[in-house]
């Protein structure tokens, strides 16, 4: 079943679902998986994803829409949703939410092999790191999530709430430092929760910063690949440097997601234009 | 609660900051006026005026709220030396400031110091309890370690005190949302809704609540208040006229043919679908088809 398959992702789909989450690092955001599986029914392939909520993302009525939407588009071209990608709050929340659960549940209804995937923050911010010393990378960092709630912190400061519509209280908050911003570099030694990422057989294949979900004989959502087999492989080896490039050009602030595109239509949630 | 104008305000000065333009005083003062989240601009954008002894001898008084401004924003963005720096600033210019006491305890939360924030917080209250605030943080607190049943619990206590804090009301309808207790959520909307009914978020929100805790009845009062929201947004808002077109669908499959006021709920639906189809048109056409297809579905 579902545990069995092999989940190949491609760079494109990989890149947005991380850049998303890095746009609203301060709520939980989630996306669709779009793709198809194999001829033999042993693999998945995940071709594109679209980025659906960083906020309220526990009602209904926005998700349907956008899910009839996905369908719709991507039926025309033979695909389909095949999963569903989560990013908790909280930096150090692992657990998979019940609201990701029931969309993932939803899913697996349409697609039995769906994947649920959960960001793990720490690789994320690890991921420098995985780069090598003699990377451009070295020595910078993809700030920490932090478990710090700013849920008012501003607004208390100055009596008020965050207004409605932005961020929900906190969690990960990622800033890729600049390099001309002197007080602001710097150095991996500091006290920073960096992991070194976890143990990658083979060096061509890029750590992975996010959890592999999928659903068993049980019916319940099982961890996969915590044995060392890499059952979620991103087709492009180079996908962690392109992200990274893109991280330190900001341009997380291009992507546009559901809830977007729902405040202000003429913004396109297929985001065709961001990776011109 | 930020109105479309305010924002396209900030942006506007944002992406005028961004190209060189000039504008960071502006630009802060209306970030802390509207009461946004932009730190790592803020800290951008501050630090430049700080760091220039000229541009902040001109600041004058200002300076020290800027301080205290950019204090908060390094916080955010985990700049916990430059934070500890302004913050070490400000105490010494206002050596027994209770502003700058809570400062300094925002900062133990910000470097995950749980206990001492708390010791903090509470001395900080033994000389004002009513502080709202403090208070504040510390369900921000809670809600930070993993503890979400302590930060309804304390939300729920500061909403006993400070009933109209509406706020804190609809922070505590998101709680609810994220572990999917909807009829909690319900009830803090229609605080909402009471204490401020023209407020179209509210009614939104109330009604994508109702929707999805289902059932007919849910469904009908749903229905009523996407068409509120509609109403009290002149008739374009995205989000509802999609609520409507849902809901008159669950309705009629909840109900399939014994239902009287059916053709209520289709011309309604048709309404809908059709002010839905004349702003795709308008501003994004590429999508129109797809909205088509999709609403028939």
């Amino acid at each position: 079943m579902g545990g069995e398959s092999l989940y190949d992702i491609h760079q494109n789909a990989y890149i947005k679902l991380v850049l998303h989450a890095l746009k609203h690092g301060t709520s939980a955001v989630n996306a669709a998986l779009i793709g198809r599986s194999s001829l033999a029914g042993d693999s998945v392939e995940i071709v594109d994803s679209v980025p659906l909520f960083h906020s309220q993302i526990g009602l209904l009525p926005p998700l349907e829409i956008a899910l009839m939407m996905i369908e719709e588009y991507y039926g025309e071209k033979g695909m389909s949703i095949v999963g569903y990608f989560h990013a908790n709050e909280r930096s150090d929340d692992f657990e998979l939410s019940s609201v990701a659960k029931n969309i993932g549940d939803h899913i697996t209804r349409y697609f039995p092999q769906a994947a649920l995937l959960l960001l793990e923050n720490k690789k994320l911010e690890a991921l420098p790191e995985g780069m090598g010393p003699e990377s451009s990378y070295a020595g910078t960092a993809i700030l920490g999530p932090s478990s710090f709630p700013m849920t008012w912190v501003l607004s208390s400061l100055l009596q008020g709430f965050e207004p409605f519509g932005h961020s929900c209280p906190l969690g990960m908050i990622p800033v890729f430092v600049e390099p001309n911003l002197p007080l602001i570099k710097f150095k991996s030694d500091k006290s920073f929760p960096c992991l070194v990422p976890s143990t990658n057989q083979s060096a061509s294949l890029p750590s992975f910063t996010c959890h592999l979900y999928t659903k068993d004989a049980s019916r319940s959502w099982k961890l996969v690949g915590s044995d060392g087999s890499n059952k979620l492989v991103i087709k492009e080896p180079s996908a962690n440097i392109v992200l990274l490039d893109y991280i330190s050009s900001e341009k997380w602030k291009d992507i546009i997601d559901f809830d977007d595109h729902l405040d202000d239509i003429s913004k396109n949630w297929l985001n065709s234009e961001l990776f011109q | 609660m930020v109105s479309k104008t305010e924002e396209e305000q900030v942006n506007r000065l944002e992406s005028q900051v961004e190209n060189g333009g000039g504008g960071e005083w502006e630009y802060l003062c209306l970030v802390r006026k509207l009461k946004l989240r932009r730190s790592y601009n803020v800290l951008k954008y501050g630090f430049s005026i700080l760091n220039d002894p000229k541009k902040r001898s001109a600041l004058g008084p200002e300076e020290w709220t800027l301080y205290e401004q950019v204090a908060v924003a390094a916080m955010d963005t985990q700049r916990l030396d430059m934070a500890k720096d302004y913050v070490k600033v400000l105490q010494e210019k206002f050596p027994e400031s209770k502003r700058v006491g809570r400062l300094e305890a925002l900062l133990l939360e910000a470097m995950g110091l749980w206990e001492e924030a708390e010791k903090a917080y509470s001395s900080l209250l033994e000389d004002n309890e009513l502080d709202p605030v403090i208070h504040k943080r510390r369900v921000a607190m809670a809600k930070a370690q993993g503890n979400i049943s302590g930060a309804i619990e304390w939300l729920n206590k500061y909403l006993e005190i400070f009933m109209a804090d509406n706020d804190a009301w609809r922070e505590l309808a998101e709680i609810y949302v994220s572990l999917q207790m909807y009829k909690q959520a319900a009830f803090c909307y229609e605080e909402l809704i009471l204490s401020q009914p023209t407020i179209p978020l509210y009614h939104l929100a109330y009604a994508d609540v109702l929707y999805t805790l289902g059932g007919l009845e849910n469904l009908h009062m749903a229905k009523k208040y996407y068409a509120s929201t509609i109403d009290l947004t002149g008739g374009k808002h995205t989000r509802a006229l999609f609520g409507i077109c849902l809901s008159t669908s669950a309705i009629d499959q909840l109900t399939k043919g014994r239902n009287k006021d059916d053709k209520e709920n289709s011309q309604l639906a048709s309404l809908s679908a059709t002010a839905l189809g004349k702003d795709y048109k308008q501003r994004a056409p590429n999508k129109v088809s797809l909205l088509a297809s999709t609403l028939k579905a």
